[in-house]
């Protein structure tokens, strides 16, 4: 345990929330550790300015939080970067809260404030989001490499048919022309496909 | 299975899969149809013991209906669809079958936002509903001095009407949402602070929460959803596909009991009552000033200027509002991929196949059949 604090830098956690003695606990509970601990209370309306601002690494809030649909609109706009977010919940049961995981929420800290667990949440919640993270980015890589195959195989297609030359031939005409344009195959080949529609009447 | 449309109302009472039921809600003036069920014994009635349970937030709501911790719930009618597509988070199929209720929200404009479009209407209050050219030219102005920060508006849920009649309207002007605004989510019982502090420049909310922001001489409303939209859903039942398949005829009583509250909702002397019953400390626990003027149709838009009659303001019954068409649900698709929300490579055929399965107009039939029965015996 000490071994892996010692090798992880120092880590903000926001802690958004009016229970004075949670924050209390959890401060407690993550003195001496990798942990550093800011606390917002949640009633105020800069709350979205300063969570933005703040250069928070984990969130934590409490499930029942008015604040929820702001934290969580976070993951859906595209200029902020995301956080791993860690929720106060009473539910008893956290299987069944983990099956519910929505967007960025990383984990679930439920019932009682145990301070021997606190820690050990907050290293599997960071160790997850940066899971989820890489599988995000994976996933964008591939559906742009299949959105560009997808576009250089119907422009390979049309020439084909309406030139009467090979694949292969089409496809080195494809790649000529993004040379001669210094633009990406998928550039030309979507252009390609447009004006073929265009002059085939369609939209 | 026996035919679910042959059940007799008594027959169904008799076979009632779980009486007892946990239904959440976010404590609105629209909640009105769920919380007057409860208030008038309709739930009883349709041999059903109802436990109402207020939420914080809209995440909060959904991830309990996913989990089961409630049985149904009142969501924006954007919700279904995101929860059944899996747009934040794991998908979890749900279905609607109830409109409880068309229309009833509104955009207000902070004070010092409102005082640079009167200077611009040489000090004079411009005609309402107010045309978003005045907000485009003020968006102009500010790129040019390059002084001042975008405009911000604030919405209760990225997947609500709200966020889409905002957007249509910035839109009219040509305002380009991407660009020249932000848009930002505020939970509603913080939205007037965030007003009155310049934290916002406005927002587009239901009711009670222009009204207030009126009352308390923050902000002007400018425009209704009415104005912006012809007529849509605002708020529906939504139950996961999986409960309504294991409690077929507890979703039919449900439905029915709020059926009949919103007809109650219809009779214009039972508003006032409503507004009464809505602004105790256990629901909204706002003032009744500030809760009754929707219900009455009445849009206040600022302390200096008259109010706006509103015709069906908040609609809860006529015009077969509580019918849910599989256009509504298509609508509703179309913004949210306008809003790019959903992909936009989904085609038309795709977003109806998704609507097929989350809009069941046929099991609102089938409960009106039933009640049909009810009301001849």
């Amino acid at each position: 345990m000490s071994q892996l604090s010692q090798s992880v830098p120092v880590l903000n956690v926001l802690i958004i929330d009016d229970n004075s003695a949670r924050v209390a606990a959890v401060q407690n509970a993550l003195t001496g550790t990798a942990y550093n601990i800011q606390h917002l209370a949640s009633t105020k309306s800069s709350l979205l300015k300063e969570v933005e601002s703040s250069n928070a690494d984990i969130i934590i809030l409490d499930m029942e939080s008015p604040n929820r649909d702001t934290i969580e609109s976070l993951s859906v706009i595209s200029n902020y970067n995301p956080k791993p977010v860690v929720m106060f919940s009473t539910q008893d049961n956290p299987a069944l809260l983990q099956e519910s995981i929505s967007a960025g929420v990383s984990s679930y800290i439920a019932g009682q404030i145990d301070p021997l667990r606190v820690k050990f949440i907050l290293d599997v919640a960071v160790a997850r989001f940066n899971e989820f993270q890489e599988l995000k980015q994976e996933l964008r890589d591939t559906k742009e490499k299949l959105s560009s195959r997808k576009w250089v195989d119907q422009a390979k297609a049309l020439l084909i048919e309406k030139q009467g030359i090979t694949e292969q031939e089409a496809y080195t005409a494809i790649r000529k022309m993004a040379m001669e344009n210094g633009e990406k195959m998928e550039v030309v080949a979507k252009n390609l496909v447009s004006m073929a529609k265009l002059l085939a009447g369609g939209r | 299975m026996s035919s679910v449309s042959t059940l007799t109302p008594t027959a169904l009472l008799n076979q009632i899969e779980k009486p007892q039921l946990d239904l959440g809600i976010v404590a609105l003036t629209d909640s009105a149809p769920i919380i007057m069920a409860q208030q008038l014994g309709l739930f009883t009635k349709w041999g059903l013991d109802v436990q109402l349970h207020m939420q914080n937030s809209w995440a909060t709501l959904r991830d309990k209906l996913h989990t089961e911790k409630l049985d149904a719930v009142q969501m924006l009618a954007p919700m279904p669809m995101a929860s059944s597509m899996g747009l934040l988070g794991p998908a979890c199929p749900l279905l609607t079958a109830f409109n409880l209720s068309m229309n009833g929200n509104a955009i207000t404009l902070s004070q010092p936002l409102m005082h640079e479009i009167k200077t611009l209407n040489h000090g004079n209050m411009p005609a309402l509903p107010l045309n978003a050219t005045w907000l485009a030219n003020i968006i102009q102005q500010r790129n040019h001095s390059q002084s001042d920060k975008p405009l911000t508006f604030a919405v209760v849920y990225p997947y609500s009407c709200h966020h889409y009649q905002l957007r249509d309207w910035l839109g009219s002007a040509g305002i380009d949402v991407e660009r020249d605004v932000n848009i930002v989510i505020i939970p509603p019982t913080q939205m007037t602070k965030a007003l009155a502090d310049n934290t916002i420049d406005g927002f587009c909310v239901g009711a009670p929460w222009n009204t207030k922001a009126v009352r308390d001489g923050i902000g002007c409303t400018v425009i209704t959803s009415c104005d912006i939209w012809n007529e849509s859903p605002e708020k529906v039942l939504a139950v996961t596909q999986s409960w309504q398949c294991a409690n077929p005829n507890t979703f039919l009583a449900l439905i029915a009991a709020l059926q009949e509250a919103c007809e109650w909702l219809a009779f214009p002397p039972n508003r006032f009552e409503t507004a009464i019953k809505l602004s105790q400390p256990e629901y909204l626990n706002e003032k009744l000033e500030n809760v009754a003027p929707a219900l009455l149709d009445s849009c206040l838009t600022s302390l200096d200027n008259t109010a706006r009659n509103i015709p069906a303001y908040l609609r809860f019954y006529t015009h077969q509002a509580n019918y849910p068409t599989l256009d509504q649900g298509h609508a509703l698709l179309v913004d949210m991929q306008r809003a790019g929300q959903i992909p936009q490579n989904l085609s038309d055929l795709q977003l109806k196949q998704w609507v097929e399965r989350i809009y069941r107009p046929d099991l609102y039939q089938q409960m009106r059949q039933i009640q049909q029965q009810a009301a001849s015996m």
